[in-house]
């Protein structure tokens, strides 16, 4: 534990750490794993996994159980406390912060690979599943499917995002194409199809009825209308899988999107033009992730098997913020308030 | 096998000498009579744990086996207790293979561990959190493991277990599960069917449900999946050898058949081939439960009878596919045909397991398999990411560059002769093999790959186009449809583990090395046809006949066969169309769960049938009971 937590400080605190003016009104949670090259299911672990909180510092410390395959959390708005974690063995909840876990899930829902909270019913939890889409309406204890004009094939199902403005407005990003519902998940409606996976779909924090998606062929994806009509967005490689897209909350119209293959791209000008910003970046400058911290726009791009990365000129320049040979699966900005 | 007495002379030195794998090999005992089955079954039981326990070096601590071997023969429960307590001590990890033998441990050290060696036991199933992981026999060990430790801990809520779920939520979604798999292996078919390593991580969780189950129907249920576990091993295997197809094996099992944990199973429950180096490895974790166990006298039969020849038809499933496929699991429909000399097994093709299936071979007796590559078959080297999509919830750019430093190094490879391809196809009728091959543009790799072991003797590139070869005392005629040229097979050799995970380097073996038969087109195929020495005055009388065999095909617009095989049977077969034979279309609807002299079920039935001449075995899963009977 020391010699992770000493490797992960350590380049933040010969860099100085965060500026020191910054009083971060979010918490950063990680979520994925550390020492991940050539790990399989059963290997020994030599360090902690799961879930990495930043430090006063500027670092991250492992939180709770080691678990080395978890994507993505899901914060109750009303208690930071309480999160879901879509999880390989299923969907986990804690309610002390990740201290302490239950799975939800039983064995009929397996590798969710997204988890979302309803912020206008955050209740209502949804989980995007390999096979089709997972719902809880009591705070991720019970899980049922709800599926309703889902295809009964060809719902694999990689992302699933909450309108913040609507309760129970829901997308859902599958190999088909993204999927819509207006009622909780209780009927679910095509609005874009697709041949390949849908990896990633976000709403724009300036502008509710702006939304992006990313996919495996399909290229980056826009709706201007909430996510009624979708359109390809131009300038954007397709040949190779874009993993997910982030809109900078500091600042209206810087976007990113991080690539395996392809590395970072981003665009200052609300997608009409894009610049990959690899320059910095390992060599081999695999981007698992990329976020935007929303206190101060610093971009981040996870690497690979590599370390995670940061930006404070939106990719012209990087330097190394810890978490060596990881694979961080998502990022997760928490406003302090919610503690 | 002058490479193995070496060894032996070595080993033979040693007090922790290996006596079965280093020893000549087994003779299948002439007397069959139940007790000195039994006798010889619980003897070669406890050779596997003798030989953990005289491993032990007093002047170390006990490993996690060495400790749990004393626990099955009752020894220094005090010293024992304070070493597991010891190895608790440190975060633990393993996931599902760090559940099931500590399942082990606590069952048999229930009545003679400490109490704070219990404590720390059940301690440790709060505490660390295992995954269950993302395969099917991770999921049958993590719930018969959760199954058994919610049954000893009955009562105990959530907050006491790793995943918050109190004991009796805990049992209730594990009993869910098992049932759940047994009824799709008892109605449609096992996925990991005849797997050559991954039999242990389904028999070992049936044993031990078997052996420590309280609820009695569980328990039942345990032994009878173990029964057919034991049963189709004793069925597909050559004189203890387990050929193809299988679901899944590995680069080394899949030439050297002998050499798979498989192959431990066979020794233990049937004694007539050496068992693997250190039993297997996992081998252990069966020995310390199998007391509780004995196969049936009519498994033995079924085993070591190989003095008549048999036809066996079993309908298997693919591993579940989540995505880009209009089916959840691809029907396997099975063939396999078992001689005294030889053994030819196939699947129809397409993508079973993304990595590891092994879908046809055919595999000859040695009279010592132990390093020897006894196998013929050809593949096309398929790598898709989008294929491997199907089956893992990952992202497609990464995998396959991946999955060398998980330790499969041969995936991407052009060379690889372990896979299977959505580009084959496979029609089998009886010792006769067709293989077509119809590879799209765009394909990595345009060609086949057909294996030729360094253990094939007299092998003849024939005028007719046939290429003839000997196999122990099988003759054997492969026959290309494309051209081809001739490579040698490099191995692979695993470099220091560093920070990138399992790193390998391709060198050239000492001595002869095996073949690989190059076919660089993308309309191809392969035709084998084995035949047993006895049946003919010499081998040139074999080639001749084989060359007199009426054979028509083409390779465009798409590859046709029309042959007539050793065995008069007139065979069409169209890659894309229903193989016909003597005119009348392959029926694949009409594929039982089993049918053949030694198996028989009906699709769906949840009945088994298991005979070797008027004795017979029935396990029947509706009514979760086993039945003996003998024929009048």
């Amino acid at each position: 534990m020391m010699k992770t937590l000493s490797r992960t400080l350590l380049p933040l605190l010969l860099l100085g750490g965060l500026p020191a003016c910054a009083a971060p009104a979010h918490d950063l949670y990680l979520f994925g794993a550390v020492n991940v090259t050539g790990r399989v299911i059963g290997s020994r672990d030599v360090a902690k996994n799961g879930v990495f909180v930043r430090t006063a510092e500027g670092g991250f410390a492992h939180r709770g159980i080691n678990y080395p395959a978890m994507l993505g959390g899901a914060f109750d708005p009303r208690d930071a406390r309480v999160f879901h974690v879509a999880a390989i063995c299923g969907v986990l909840t804690t309610t002390d912060g990740g201290f302490t876990w239950r799975i939800g899930t039983g064995w009929d829902m397996t590798e969710p690979k997204a988890v979302a909270v309803d912020p206008n019913a955050p209740d209502m939890v949804y989980a995007a599943l390999p096979d089709g889409l997972g719902v809880s309406a009591d705070r991720g204890h019970s899980w049922a499917r709800r599926e309703n004009g889902l295809p009964a094939r060809g719902k694999y199902t990689q992302i699933v995002t909450v309108d913040r403005t609507a309760a129970g407005r829901v997308f859902a990003g599958s190999e088909t194409g993204i999927y819509l519902t207006e009622d909780a998940a209780q009927n679910w409606r095509r609005v874009f199809p697709t041949v390949d996976t849908v990896t990633d779909i976000r709403q724009s924090p300036h502008d509710p009825k702006h939304w992006l998606a990313v996919s495996q062929s399909a290229g980056a994806l826009v709706s201007r209308d909430g996510g009624l009509t979708w359109a390809p967005l131009a300038g954007i490689p397709h040949q190779q899988a874009l993993y997910n897209v982030v809109f900078d909350p500091t600042r209206a119209g810087r976007i990113a999107i991080a690539s395996w293959s392809l590395g970072l791209l981003t665009s200052e000008d609300d997608g009409a033009t894009w610049v990959f910003r690899n320059d910095g970046l390992p060599e081999k400058h695999r981007v698992w992730r990329t976020a935007v911290d929303p206190d101060n726009g610093r971009l981040y791009a996870a690497i690979d098997g590599g370390a995670l990365y940061g930006s404070d000129d939106f990719g012209r320049t990087w330097r190394p913020f810890g978490m060596e040979d990881s694979r961080i699966q998502s990022f997760v900005f928490v406003p302090r308030a919610q503690r | 096998m002058k490479k193995l007495i070496i060894p032996f002379l070595l080993l033979a030195a040693l007090v922790s000498a290996q006596p079965s794998y280093t020893g000549p090999m087994p003779v299948p005992p002439a007397d069959t009579r139940p007790d000195t089955l039994r006798r010889a079954y619980h003897a070669r039981v406890d050779e596997t744990l003798d030989w953990y326990l005289h491993a032990i070096d007093p002047a170390k601590p006990l490993t996690r086996e060495q400790a749990l071997v004393k626990l099955v023969r009752g020894q220094d429960a005090a010293a024992v207790s304070q070493r597991i307590i010891e190895l608790l001590s440190v975060p633990q990890s393993g996931d599902m293979f760090w559940m099931f033998p500590w399942t082990a441990i606590a069952f048999t050290g229930r009545d003679q561990l400490s109490p704070e060696a219990r404590a720390a036991i059940r301690e440790a199933w709060r505490t660390y959190f295992p995954m269950r992981g993302d395969t099917e026999n991770h999921w049958v060990m993590y719930y018969a493991s959760l199954f058994l430790m919610t049954e000893l801990y009955p009562d105990d809520p959530g907050e006491t277990w790793f995943n918050g779920k109190s004991s009796a939520e805990n049992h209730v979604e594990a009993k869910g599960f098992l049932l759940h798999w047994m009824d799709l292996a008892t109605t449609i078919g096992q996925g990991e069917f005849n797997a050559t390593h991954y039999i242990g991580e389904y028999a070992i969780p049936m044993l031990y449900l078997a052996a420590w189950a309280e609820d009695p129907a569980m328990r039942q249920r345990g032994r009878m999946m173990l029964d057919l576990l034991m049963a189709e091993l004793a069925d597909n295997t050559l004189h203890g050898v387990l050929r193809g197809p299988n679901a899944r094996t590995d680069d080394t099992s899949v030439l050297e058949r002998w050499n798979a944990l498989a192959t431990y199973f066979s020794w233990t429950m049937y004694g007539h081939t050496p068992p693997p180096s250190g039993y297997g490895g996992w081998g252990i974790y069966f020995a310390i439960a199998a007391h509780h166990y004995e196969p049936p006298p009519l498994f033995h039969l079924i085993a070591t009878d190989r003095e008549f020849d048999r036809e066996q038809r079993d309908h298997k499933r693919s591993r579940r596919r989540w995505r880009y496929s209009d089916v959840e699991m691809m029907p396997v429909y099975k063939t396999g045909y078992i001689r005294r000399d030889y053994a030819v097994g196939s699947y129809q093709g397409g993508v079973t397991d993304p990595i590891q299936a092994h879908v046809w071979d055919v595999t000859w007796r040695e009279d010592d398999p132990r390093g020897v590559h006894n196998t013929m078959f050809s593949v096309h080297p398929h790598a898709s990411a989008r294929v491997l999509q199907m089956y893992f919830t990952e992202y497609p750019d990464w995998m396959i560059d991946l999955l060398a430093s998980q330790g499969k190094p041969s995936y991407g490879v052009p060379d690889k002769i372990l896979g299977c391809s959505p580009y084959e196809q496979v029609f089998q009728d009886l010792d006769t093999v067709i293989a077509l091959y119809a590879i799209p543009p765009g394909e990595n790799f345009q060609r086949v790959n057909g294996f030729f072991s360094r253990n094939l003797r007299d092998v003849t590139e024939d005028a007719s186009g046939w290429i003839f070869a000997r196999g122990g005392n099988a003759y054997l005629a492969y026959r290309p449809l494309a051209p081809y040229t001739w490579d040698e097979l490099l191995g692979y050799r695993q470099l220091p583990r560093g920070n990138s995970g399992y790193a390998w380097e391709r060198f050239r073996p000492e001595g002869p090395v095996d073949r690989i038969l190059v076919s660089p087109h993308a309309n191809n195929g392969t035709i084998v046809q084995a035949a047993s020495a006895d049946e003919f005055e010499s081998f040139e009388a074999f080639q001749s006949a084989m060359r007199a065999l009426p054979l028509e095909f083409t390779l465009e617009p798409r590859p046709t066969v029309k042959l007539t095989t050793l065995r008069g049977k007139k065979v069409a077969f169209t890659y894309g169309e229903t193989p016909v034979v003597n005119g009348q279309p392959v029926d694949y609807s009409r594929w039982k769960l089993f049918e053949g002299p030694h198996l028989n079920a009906g699709l769906g039935s949840r009945k088994i049938t298991i005979s070797h001449g008027r004795q017979h075995r029935v396990l029947d899963f509706n009514t979760v009971t086993t039945s003996d009977y003998v024929t009048p």
